[in-house]
């Protein structure tokens, strides 16, 4: 009975990352099931997926590229997620900054370049904390729910911004609607001779250890660790609730603005219509499955960037499409989730098996 | 004769993390009788309900309906059983109507469609047979109160309940719905029914029932004939009991008053009055009790001073600075701390550690924050301080709070609070669920920092803390205070009257 005890503590100290792994394997058998239905081999198949994703030096760095938004934009609804807010107007967030870093660095002429970069970054940020904090502001002062007000606010964020750029400060004669493209001096620095991945991956890997050293060590993630466990506790020792969530959904929105900036600014050099395929969809996933911990968010981010990776890959070396990637990722979070691993390590089932001795005493 | 009991519930023990809910708890109910199960707040009759329907699975004990064993593990063994449980808050649809409720998840279908008609039918059947009036059609959101506890009985009874559960039916209605509601239950047991109702008010108990069983602390007191017992008799079971005294009493003269509110009116959040005009004031060195049965408006006083709920009417005062309506942190500057009454809710952060729950409230002053960053080793010294001189058992400073058991956790609160060292303090049922040691531990440091001229506000059930602590005691009933004494004026009976509404004081006579 102890060591059961024991083996339910360590199950429950490790729980999220045990949950990661056996949700990861469920969703490859599954994968490989639907492979197999479809008459191809699942055993090459992933092959080719794994060799794309980690198989050289360029598709590793093709893997973080694909990565940076994915964590960037996870961080950006773990800090919600910890203080108890819920925002899932991270996409529009990313757009409404992609679109603000696109303009400083199209029309800001004249300073060196890492001052430039750093401007346009910086406005990405500053317009979609504006953009995103008043929507819990609405929350604690009108009661109007964020999950709603802010799953909405994604459709005005991404039609005006998708407005923006097809008037107002369309590239003349260009096929889609976007902006021009960016200074040079507003370049995010790649960091590789060949591929895409450049500064952005590095910026979201320290933002990771930066916002967890904030949310464990300062008394600003003291609040927000105190307001996500419980609220009532925390307006009881005299914590401006209210005050410190509207923050924290500013805060969020910031980073989802970062995330669009890194995109501009790093990638694409311009802001162009529907500029992210669901990049903050895709975060609020990593933060679910990195339980909200930051640090987490940098290992879960990669792991979905390189499902991408590989599915491309494996779609060019084999029959099967690289959609098989999007139906792992959703197999894992599902999976995860659902928490259905184990379940006779589970409390509640403890608790059944109890009762199950109080009833029936004679069959124990 | 083991038959004749429709329901027993046989020495049912329940442990919450840091309460003994249910302490071999036995309850025999005879089939065809109204069986009271009386005691304060907390004392377990809520705990020893949910495990008769199967919200709670009880550690151990045994369950029998009818003399036969049975295992409940959900609400739907209960009603399989012939259980049926009217809760204290409705389960009701409001935008449903009377029948659609009562049919909710039971429909009748005819060809995949719902009958209404006959479904209408059969309530009116029903609701004509137990006198329990409604009209069918009536969209329940439109009903008073007592009728929708109406509804309720109905949703029980179509289910084939034959024991019905009553969890403080009275609470929410007027006199002239109890009178109703009361006529209901008796036809209910005319018919053969078997009824038990949950309640603390001892008039309704010699009204109504046929046996009382009344528990305390989680335990059986004892069970008596309601003919066989006093109101006053019952009182002293409810609230009485024996701890070892503690701690001495300096000789002080009150000083400045620090606490004082005026006519304070609180309203809960159906528009009624809970606290309607209190005036009292704490002085220094002065430990003020509020004495009464719990859920007569102490819980909603104490947090609309501490600015956790809103005030109505009238104003407060603290170290004479109006703290009416401000939120909890400016309460807090103007020099008040709190232990408040339900510690895993509102008094801990459970699933924060030890140390973090410790400097709560600190956390962006000198020294526990340098420009914004938690000092660790600050951090550190402080609540390992705190744990020594509280005696706090914990393995470490940084397991989460939840592992700590309920003597603790309330140590964990008072130590946090106290260290504040504000002028006033309030303190609401500090040794709740605590066993001798730790309730002896709290009481001496009460008196302690009333030995140093704090205020403190004490809100208590317990009479025999009441006794041990107070300089004066006030008796809260139904919102107002209705008695004001020292300890030794008054006698633990007398004041047991006054707690149970049957006596109080006239306004000139607790002024005088």
């Amino acid at each position: 009975m102890s060591v059961k005890k024991r083996l339910q503590d360590v199950f429950e100290q490790t729980g999220s990352l045990r949950r990661a792994i056996v949700s990861i394997l469920l969703a490859m058998v599954i994968g490989a099931l639907i492979v197999y239905l479809q008459g191809d081999n699942p055993l090459v198949a992933y092959t080719a997926l794994f060799r794309s994703a980690f198989g050289s030096r360029a598709s590793v760095f093709q893997t973080l590229a694909n990565s940076t938004p994915l964590i960037v934009t996870g961080i950006a609804a773990a800090i919600t997620f910890r203080t108890g807010v819920v925002n899932l107007g991270v996409e529009g967030q990313l757009y409404m900054g992609g679109l603000a870093a696109a303009l400083v660095g199209v029309y800001l002429e004249g300073v060196p370049s890492f001052l430039h970069v750093f401007l346009a970054l910086l406005a990405g940020c500053v317009v979609s904390f504006i953009w995103a904090a008043p929507f819990q502001w609405l929350r604690v002062q009108f009661g109007a729910n964020e999950l709603v007000t802010t799953t909405l606010s994604n459709y005005v964020a991404i039609l005006l911004t998708t407005y923006l750029v097809a008037y107002p400060f369309m590239k003349p004669g260009a096929p889609l609607a976007m902006t021009k493209n960016v200074l040079p001096s507003a370049y995010l620095p790649r960091l590789v001779s060949q591929g895409r991945l450049n500064l952005g991956f590095i910026i979201g890997a320290v933002l990771c250890v930066f916002v967890w050293y904030v949310i464990n060590r300062s008394s600003l993630g003291f609040e927000f660790r105190m307001i996500g466990a419980n609220k009532r506790f925390s307006h009881y020792v005299g914590i401006r609730v209210k005050r410190m969530q509207v923050l924290a959904m500013g805060l969020s929105g910031a980073a989802a603005g970062l995330a669009g900036a890194i995109e501009v600014l790093g990638t694409q050099h311009r802001f162009i219509q529907n500029i992210s395929p669901g990049y903050g969809w895709v975060g609020v996933l990593v933060a679910l499955m990195a339980s909200n911990n930051p640090i987490a968010v940098l290992p879960v981010g990669i792991l979905f960037g390189a499902l991408k990776t590989g599915g491309l890959g494996m779609e060019a070396a084999t029959n099967v499409p690289s959609e098989l990637s999007d139906v792992l990722q959703a197999i894992i979070i599902l999976f995860f989730a659902a928490n259905v691993v184990f379940p006779s390590l589970r409390k509640e089932s403890v608790l059944k098996k109890k009762h199950a001795e109080i009833a029936h005493p004679e069959e124990v | 004769m083991q038959d004749s009991y429709a329901i027993e519930l046989l020495n049912i023990t329940k442990n919450f993390p840091g309460v003994l809910a249910n302490d071999d708890v036995t309850l025999q109910v005879k089939k065809g009788q109204i069986h009271a199960l009386v005691g304060e707040n907390g004392a377990g009759k809520t705990t020893l309900m949910n495990i008769l329907y199967g919200l709670i699975h009880p550690d151990s004990g045994q369950i029998r309906v009818d003399g036969r064993d049975v295992s409940i593990r959900s609400p739907r063994d209960a009603i399989g059983s012939g259980l049926g449980m009217v809760h204290q808050h409705f389960m009701l649809v409001p935008s449903y109507t009377t029948t659609q409720n009562i049919f909710l998840g039971n429909e009748i279908n005819r060809l995949m469609i719902v009958d209404q008609k006959q479904a209408e039918r059969e309530v009116q059947e029903i609701s004509e047979k137990y006198n329990l009036l409604v009209n069918p059609k009536a969209v329940v959101r439109d009903l008073p109160v007592g009728v929708q506890q109406r509804v309720e009985i109905l949703k029980v009874l179509q289910r084939g309940a034959n024991t019905i559960v009553l969890d403080e039916p009275t609470a929410v209605l007027t006199p002239q719905e109890c009178d109703e509601l009361f006529v209901i239950v008796r036809s209910l047991v005319a018919d053969g029914k078997t009824v038990i109702i949950i309640t603390h008010k001892l008039s309704e108990v010699k009204a109504i029932s046929d046996c009382v069983t009344v528990l305390r602390r989680g335990k059986v007191i004892g069970t008596v004939l309601t003919k066989d017992v006093s109101k006053e008799e019952l009182a002293s079971m409810m609230v009485g009991s024996n701890l070892p005294s503690t701690g001495e009493r300096k000789k002080l003269d009150p000083g400045e008053f620090i606490l004082k509110t005026k006519d304070l009116v609180v309203r809960d959040k159906f528009n009624t009055d809970v606290v309607r005009g209190v005036s009292l004031s704490v002085h220094q060195g002065e430990i003020v009790t509020i004495a009464g049965v719990e859920g007569n408006g102490q819980m909603e006083f104490v947090e609309a001073v501490t600015g956790l709920r809103k005030v109505f009417a009238g104003r407060a005062f603290v170290c004479d600075q109006d703290i009416t309506n401000l939120s909890p942190d400016k309460v807090r500057q103007c020099g008040l701390a709190h232990v408040p009454g339900d510690r895993i809710a509102t008094g801990t952060n459970v699933k924060a550690s030890i140390a973090d729950n410790l400097i709560a409230g600190r956390h962006r002053q000198l020294p526990f924050s340098t420009r914004g960053w938690i000092n660790s080793k600050e951090k550190q010294k402080f609540s390992q301080d705190l744990v020594d001189r509280y005696k706090i058992k914990t393995p470490s400073l940084d397991v989460r709070a939840k592992t700590l058991s309920g003597g603790n956790l309330q140590k964990v609160v008072a130590a946090r609070e106290m260290s504040f060292d504000t002028p006033l303090l309030v303190v609401v049922q500090p040794t709740r669920g605590l066993d001798i040691a730790s309730t002896g531990f709290i009481h001496e440091i009460l008196l302690e920092m009333r030995n140093c001229n704090k205020a403190i506000l004490l809100v208590s059930t317990e009479l025999d803390e009441v006794f041990e602590l107070s300089d004066r005691i006030l008796v809260m009933y139904e919102g107002e205070i209705v008695g004001e004494f020292t300890p030794e004026n008054v006698t633990r009976e007398e004041l047991g009257l006054y707690m149970a509404g049957v006596k109080r004081q006239s306004r000139a006579e607790s002024e005088s």
